[in-house]
C-alpha cells in the first residue's frame, strides 16, 4: 500500500498534471491560433474591444449578470467555483508539497475556511447535480460527462476532508489518501479533453463569438469554386 | 427579468405546425418541413452536406468557432430561460443549446480527429438521412434574435451556429423558396431587387408621394433620384416604397427640413440582403451591389432605412466585403434623425402623437448596442405618452419574424402563435396604442401578430409618427397658390 501511494504520489502525478498542463497548452494554442488565423483573413479588422471585454468580464465575476435567470442555480454555481479553486490551490498542505518539490510556497488558506468551503464545495456538487436530475430542460440537454463530474470532482474533496480531520486508523487513511490521489489524477488527465477545458478557454469565448462573424472575403467565390458551383444561378 | 409565461396548448400547436406541403412533394424531397423548398437533388443528402460543409470549413473562419464551441459547451440550459420560442412551447427540442448541438455533433464526428477516429472504431454517429431533416426542421424554428447569446455563460452563440447550419443546407439545395425567388430577382432578374419593382413603378410611386407631400404639409419635400456626390445614398427594405409610404415620407421630410444631400440610386435601390439569413455566398454579393452603386453615384455614406437586418448587413459586412476600413461609412435613418434633433436642426411638435406609444427594439440593431437610446430619446421628446416595455435594449424580446421567418408567408401561423407569443404578451403588458418598430421586418410581423392575437394597437414605423410631428420652418413653406401651380407644371 504505501509503496501504490507512493507510486500515485509521485510519478502518476508528475503524469497526470503534465497531461493537465500539456493538453491545456494545447488547445490554448489551437483556439488562440484560430483566432488570431481568423482575425487575420478578415475582411473587416475592427473589433468592438469595449463590448467584448465588457462581456468577457460580465461572466468571469458573473455577480450582476448571473442572478437574472436561476439565481439559486447561479448561485451555487458560483459558491462551487469558489472552493474548486480556491481549496486545492491554497490549502496548507498541497502548498507543503509543492515546496518539497520545488521549492516555491505561498500563503494558505487558515485550515478552519479550508475545511469550511471543502464541505461547501462538496455540497454544491451535489446541489448541482440535484439540479441537474430534476431540472427538466438540464436533464434533457445533458451528457453523461455532465453527471459525472460533480461526482468525480466531489470525490478528491471529501477524501482529503477524511484525511486531514478524521480520526481515523491508518489503514483507513491510506485508502482514503489513495481515492484521494488517484481521483484527482484521473480529473486531471480528464480536464482538457471534456467540458471542463472551459477552465482555460473561458476568458476568449466572447473574443470568439465576435471574430467568428468576422468573415473573410471572396468566401462566395471560394465555396462556389470547390462547390464546383461557380456561375451557377441562385 | 422572469419570462415564463403560459405554454401554448395542444391545438395551438397543431396549428403553428400546420404543414401547406403538399404530401407528393414532402415525399419527392424527403423533408417534413413546413415552409416550401424548391426542387433539389433529394438523392444522398449525408453525403452532399458533409461536402458543402467542408466546403464552407475551407474558406471560412468558423472552423475556429466551432472548435471553441465543442470545447466549452456546458450543457447548462441558462439558454432555455430566454428562448422565447422555447418559452412558448415548452418543447425540449426548441432549446438553443439542443439545437446548436444538432450541427456540433456532425462537426465534431465528422471533421475533428478525436471524432473520426471514435467514429471508425464504434461504427457510429455519422450523418443520417433524418438528422438533416431534423435541422432543416430546427433552424428554421429559430428567429435567429441571438437573445440566448447573451445569457451563455459560455459564451456560444446558437445564433451563429443557425446561421452556419441554414448556410451549409442551402447549398445542398434546403432554403424557403421565399428567400431564394426574392433573391434571384435581385441578383439575377430584371428589377434588381427582391419585391421586382421597376424604376419607372419606383419613380411613380415617389412622385405620387412627393404630391401628397405637397397637399399635407405645403412644403415641397423631395425624393431626390441619382445625384451624384450626394452624402447619402439612401437604401431601404425596398418593400417600403410599397407598403411604408408614411416612413418614407417622414425620412424625406427630415431630410427637407434639414437641406441635407441624399438620394436614391436607380441603378439599385434595395437595402434587403436575405442573405444574412440563409447564405454568406448571397450576403456578399448582395452587399457588393450596394458598394457598386453608392460608387457610381460618388457617394459619401450609405444610409440604410428602418430596417433591422438590412442595417446589421450593411453596417457589419460593408466592411467585410468591401475593403475593411476604407468600405463607405454606413449609417441608420435613426442615427442620422437623432443626430439633427441633437442639433437643433429639427423640430418636433409634442401635442401632435398623444397616443400612448412604445418602443420596439429590432435585434439586428439593439443587441450589438448599436441603437438604443436614440430613438426612445427623440420618442420622449415628442410623445408625452411614451412606455417602456421591458426587457429592453440589447435584452429586448424578438418579434418572432426574425431571421428572415417573416418573409415565408407560409409559416405565419408558426410566428404569430409561438415566434412572437412573449412579443404579444409584452405588448398588452405595456398597453400602448401605438408601437414603433423601425424595421421592415418587425412591421410586418407585429401587425400579423397583433392581428392573430387580437390587440388592439397600431405598428408603425419611427419616422410615421416624426412625420407626423415635424414642424416646418416658415421659409420653406410654399405659398397658397403655388401648390396648384406645382401641380399643374408636373
Amino acid at each position: 500500500m504505501e509503496a501504490l501511494l507512493d507510486f500515485a504520489r509521485g510519478p502518476l502525478f508528475r503524469l497526470s498534471f503534465a497531461v493537465m498542463a500539456l493538453g491545456l497548452l494545447r488547445i490554448l494554442i489551437f483556439d488562440l491560433y484560430g483566432a488570431i488565423e481568423a482575425y487575420r483573413r478578415a475582411g473587416d479588422k475592427t473589433m468592438p474591444w469595449n463590448l467584448v471585454m465588457r462581456r468577457s468580464a460580465q461572466w468571469l465575476l458573473p455577480i450582476n449578470r448571473a442572478f437574472k435567470n436561476r439565481p439559486a442555480y447561479s448561485l451555487i454555481s458560483i459558491l462551487f467555483h469558489i472552493g474548486l479553486l480556491l481549496v486545492p490551490i491554497f490549502l496548507f498542505a498541497h502548498i507543503q508539497l509543492w515546496h518539497k518539490v520545488i521549492g516555491i510556497s505561498w500563503l494558505s488558506l487558515p485550515k478552519v475556511v479550508a475545511d469550511y468551503l471543502t464541505i461547501l464545495t462538496i455540497i454544491c456538487a451535489v446541489a448541482l447535480l440535484i439540479g441537474r436530475v430534476f431540472n427538466h430542460s438540464s436533464s434533457f440537454l445533458s451528457r453523461k460527462q455532465d453527471y459525472l463530474w460533480p461526482l468525480l470532482l466531489s470525490m478528491p474533496f471529501a477524501t482529503g476532508y477524511i484525511c486531514a480531520n478524521v480520526g481515523v486508523s491508518p489503514s483507513v487513511y491510506q485508502l482514503s489518501m489513495m481515492a484521494h490521489v488517484l481521483s484527482g489524477e484521473i480529473a486531471f488527465i480528464l480536464i482538457p479533453f471534456t467540458k471542463i477545458a472551459h477552465c482555460v478557454l473561458m476568458p476568449f469565448s466572447q473574443l470568439i463569438s465576435t471574430l467568428a462573424w468576422k468573415f473573410p472575403p471572396g468566401t462566395d467565390e471560394d465555396v462556389a469554386t470547390t462547390m464546383n458551383k461557380k456561375g451557377a444561378p441562385v | 427579468m422572469d419570462m415564463r409565461t403560459d405554454k401554448i396548448n395542444a391545438e395551438e400547436r397543431e396549428r403553428a405546425f400546420v404543414s401547406l406541403r403538399k404530401p407528393e412533394v414532402v415525399e419527392k424531397q424527403k423533408l417534413h418541413v413546413r415552409y416550401h423548398v424548391e426542387d433539389y437533388d433529394a438523392e444522398d443528402r449525408p453525403r452532399a452536406f458533409l461536402k458543402a460543409f467542408a466546403a464552407i470549413l475551407k474558406h471560412s473562419s468558423y472552423r475556429m468557432a466551432l472548435d471553441h464551441f465543442i470545447r466549452m459547451s456546458a450543457k447548462c440550459s441558462r439558454c432555455a430561460t430566454t428562448c422565447q420560442v422555447y418559452q412558448a412551447t415548452g418543447d425540449l427540442k426548441d432549446i438553443p443549446c439542443f439545437r446548436s448541438e444538432l450541427l456540433l455533433s456532425v462537426y465534431r464526428r465528422h471533421f475533428t480527429m478525436g471524432g473520426l477516429l471514435r467514429g471508425r472504431a464504434l461504427g457510429t454517429g455519422h450523418l443520417t438521412d433524418d438528422k438533416i431533416q431534423e435541422m432543416a426542421e430546427s433552424f428554421w424554428n429559430c428567429t435567429a434574435c441571438r437573445r440566448c447569446s447573451m445569457e451563455c455563460p459560455s459564451g456560444i452563440d446558437h445564433g451563429l451556429i443557425a446561421h452556419l447550419g441554414r448556410y451549409i443546407l442551402s447549398e445542398i439545395g434546403i432554403a424557403p423558396r421565399a428567400l431564394v425567388v426574392s433573391t434571384r430577382e435581385q441578383l439575377e432578374g430584371k428589377s434588381g431587387n427582391t419585391s421586382a419593382i421597376p424604376v419607372p413603378a419606383l419613380i411613380d410611386t415617389l412622385e405620387f408621394l412627393e404630391e401628397d407631400m405637397l397637399e399635407e404639409k405645403n412644403v415641397a419635400i423631395k425624393f431626390p433620384m441619382d445625384v451624384e456626390g450626394a452624402n447619402y445614398v439612401f437604401f431601404p427594405a425596398v418593400s417600403d416604397f410599397l407598403m411604408e409610404a408614411e416612413t418614407l415620407m417622414g425620412i424625406a421630410a427630415v431630410f427637407a427640413a434639414t437641406g441635407d444631400s441624399w438620394t436614391t440610386g436607380t441603378g439599385y435601390f434595395d437595402g434587403i440582403n436575405y442573405g444574412l439569413f440563409y447564405s454568406d455566398r448571397i450576403l456578399e454579393r448582395v452587399v457588393k451591389k450596394i458598394d457598386a452603386e453608392t460608387r457610381r453615384l460618388k457617394g459619401k455614406q450609405v444610409l440604410i432605412g428602418e430596417c433591422g437586418h438590412a442595417s446589421r448587413s450593411a453596417k457589419y459586412f460593408l466592411p467585410t466585403y468591401c475593403g475593411g476600413k476604407d468600405a463607405f461609412p454606413v449609417i441608420n435613418i435613426m442615427e442620422y434623425t437623432y443626430e439633427v434633433w441633437k442639433e437643433g436642426r429639427l423640430v418636433l411638435d409634442p401635442t401632435i402623437v398623444t397616443q400612448k406609444v412604445a418602443y420596439h427594439d429590432p435585434c439586428n440593431i439593439a443587441r450589438q448596442r448599436w441603437i438604443i437610446d436614440q430613438p426612445r430619446e427623440l420618442l420622449r421628446a415628442f410623445c408625452p405618452n411614451y412606455v417602456e416595455m421591458t426587457p429592453m435594449g440589447e435584452n429586448n424580446i424578438c418579434c418572432g419574424g426574425g431571421g428572415g421567418t417573416v418573409s415565408i408567408d407560409e409559416i405565419r401561423p408558426y410566428r404569430t402563435t409561438i415566434g412572437g407569443k412573449l412579443k404579444a404578451d409584452q405588448i398588452r403588458k405595456s398597453g400602448c396604442e401605438i408601437l414603433v418598430a423601425p424595421c421592415a421586418n418587425c412591421k410586418k410581423q407585429l401587425r400579423e401578430l397583433v392581428e392573430d392575437q387580437k390587440i388592439d394597437c397600431e405598428v408603425v414605423g419611427l419616422h410615421d409618427l416624426i412625420y407626423k410631428a415635424i414642424v416646418f420652418d416658415d421659409s420653406l413653406k410654399v405659398k397658397e397658390e403655388q401648390p396648384q401651380e406645382v401641380a399643374e407644371e408636373e
